[in-house]
């Protein structure tokens, strides 16, 4: 018997689908044997105390749950996600770079820093990507801090918000498809594959709507992970091996008959109805790997 | 070599990173990371970048070194730290914004103040930790610091996360220097007579070959 603490902030709970998700995993821990506690950032001296953290906090270097998931490594608790994870997939630039040095299949992306932000550089980043290019952020998370610019202008007013937080930004060619596969991946096996839709009239699988704070998100569609695509699947663990063997959702879009990834994801979303729709195995999958 | 040359480039040798600041997402950050990533050989590395600025983790690792600390706690609740410290109480931001100074808190309302600015409002947690003895901010060039008592602990902060240029905030109880924090510097705070250290400390490791990077 194993005592699982799911590290979570009050914003976890704001969903009900995510909510109930929670609970899907407790019930699973209980259900094998193990005791499976939610942890919020005032009991994090609490870590000591159990076998195994699974962080469904947001994560990302600068945030808590990157001191529990470091604390816990330190200790050695089985940890999901594990530091070098979160500095990897946190750092959309720390990605990119390793996409190419290890040739997985990407959207073409430039880096860009402050120095290149004058009009000759930028000509240059147009010409070869194309119009309009893409400016991610490399914090970016559930579609936020990634924007179109179609001129210069557009650019630099982009770019100049994104460069308060960091000193190099990532610009990639602008594909628009009508959904992004998500492939959920556990210690270098496939989990789940579900399509992210993107609503009508947008281009990203989350949108805000104009002068307002809301998001609007596309629908999501499951399937058995047996039945999709093997060159898809074998992307995404190809994308994932290249980072470590905890738990991702790998973002892929498919152009021309060609798959490339947008992205690895730590941390991925797990919705009940939604991930979870075909392969309802993965909650015991991931507590099996927490506890083993 | 300039930092943006360097990461144009695919150079293939033992890297020293020298910046004033090594922040997260900064060009030093993204110079270190560029180097592990063509497989160099890189002072400081990316990792102890990040843990050396995170204050629990700092200090987790200091302490696991032999680095002598203090009891911290992370959290963002008042209530939490009254009742697990007394004061006086010295507390860390632990949050993506600030990176400089700590606030000291001597009573409920300072404590209350100090955690609401440093938590940019109940968002994110704080470090605190007991205040036993004074605060001693100093600077750190590759772990040697002017102060004769923090000498050891500089060395050995040094050793561990091999951060060469940072500044280190410690407390003096009795004859002892406990670790409480380790933060930039300003482009103001790096002096000539530090930029003569750099260079004495530089040629000595280039000895062995290398390039330097800042």
């Amino acid at each position: 018997m194993a005592n699982i603490a799911c590290f979570v902030e009050r914003y976890n709970f704001t969903d009900q689908r995510e909510e109930k998700a929670l609970q899907n995993f407790k019930r699973a821990a209980e259900q094998m044997g193990h005791n499976f506690g939610f942890m919020y950032r005032e009991n994090i001296s609490d870590i000591p105390k159990y076998d195994a953290v699974f962080i469904r906090a947001t994560t990302d270097p600068l945030f808590t749950s990157y001191i529990v998931s470091k604390t816990a490594d330190e200790l050695g608790l089985k940890v999901i996600d594990d530091p070098e994870s979160i500095q990897i997939c946190g750092n959309k630039i720390h990605q990119y770079a390793l996409f190419k040095k290890h040739d997985i299949p990407h959207i073409p992306t430039i880096f860009v820093n402050k120095t290149d932000i004058h009009r000759k550089r930028l000509m240059g980043i147009f010409q070869e990507l194309g119009k309009p290019v893409v400016i991610k952020a490399p914090y970016t998370s559930f579609s936020r801090y990634v924007e179109k610019a179609a001129c210069e202008t557009s650019f630099r007013e982009v770019a100049k918000r994104f460069f308060r937080k960091s000193d190099i930004l990532a610009v990639q060619a602008f594909m628009p498809t009508a959904y992004d596969w998500r492939v959920g991946v556990l210690d270098g096996k496939v989990l789940y594959v579900c399509k992210y839709m993107i609503p009508k009239g947008r281009w990203k699988h989350g949108a805000k709507l104009r002068g307002k704070p809301t998001f609007i998100w596309g629908r999501t569609v499951s399937m058995k992970r047996e039945n999709a695509p093997a060159t898809l699947k074998e992307l995404a663990l190809k994308a994932c091996n290249m980072i470590g063997h905890g738990l991702y959702g790998v973002d892929i879009k498919e152009a021309n008959g060609k798959y490339v990834v947008v992205e690895v994801n730590d941390n991925p979303s797990i919705y009940a109805g939604y991930e979870d729709l075909r392969d309802k195995d993965l909650y015991g999958k991931i507590i099996e790997y927490l506890t083993d | 070599m300039e930092p943006e040359t360097f990461l144009q480039s695919t150079i293939k040798d033992t890297i020293i990173n020298i910046s004033h600041d090594y922040r997260y997402m900064k060009t030093g950050y993204y110079v270190s990371m560029h180097a592990e990533i063509l497989g160099d050989a890189v002072i400081p590395s990316s990792k102890n970048i990040i843990e050396a600025n995170r204050t629990p983790i700092l200090l987790l690792k200091a302490s696991k070194a032999g680095i002598p600390t203090l009891p911290y706690l992370v959290t963002s609740s008042v209530k939490q730290i009254m009742s697990e410290l007394t004061f006086p109480l010295v507390t860390f931001a632990v949050n993506p914004f600030s990176y400089d100074g700590y606030r000291i808190a001597t009573n409920r309302s300072s404590l209350y103040r100090a955690v609401k600015s440093l938590s940019m409002n109940y968002k994110f947690a704080v470090c605190a930790q007991p205040m036993k003895g004074e605060m001693i901010s100093i600077k750190s060039i590759f772990g040697k610091c002017e102060a004769p008592a923090v000498k050891r602990v500089s060395e050995k902060v040094y050793e561990v996360f091999k951060i060469p240029l940072c500044k280190l905030h410690v407390q003096s109880v009795g004859n002892e220097i406990l670790l409480c924090g380790l933060q930039p510097l300003k482009k103001e705070e790096v002096l000539p007579e530090d930029l003569r250290n750099i260079s004495e400390k530089i040629s000595e490791l280039s000895k062995t070959g290398g390039i330097l990077i800042g």
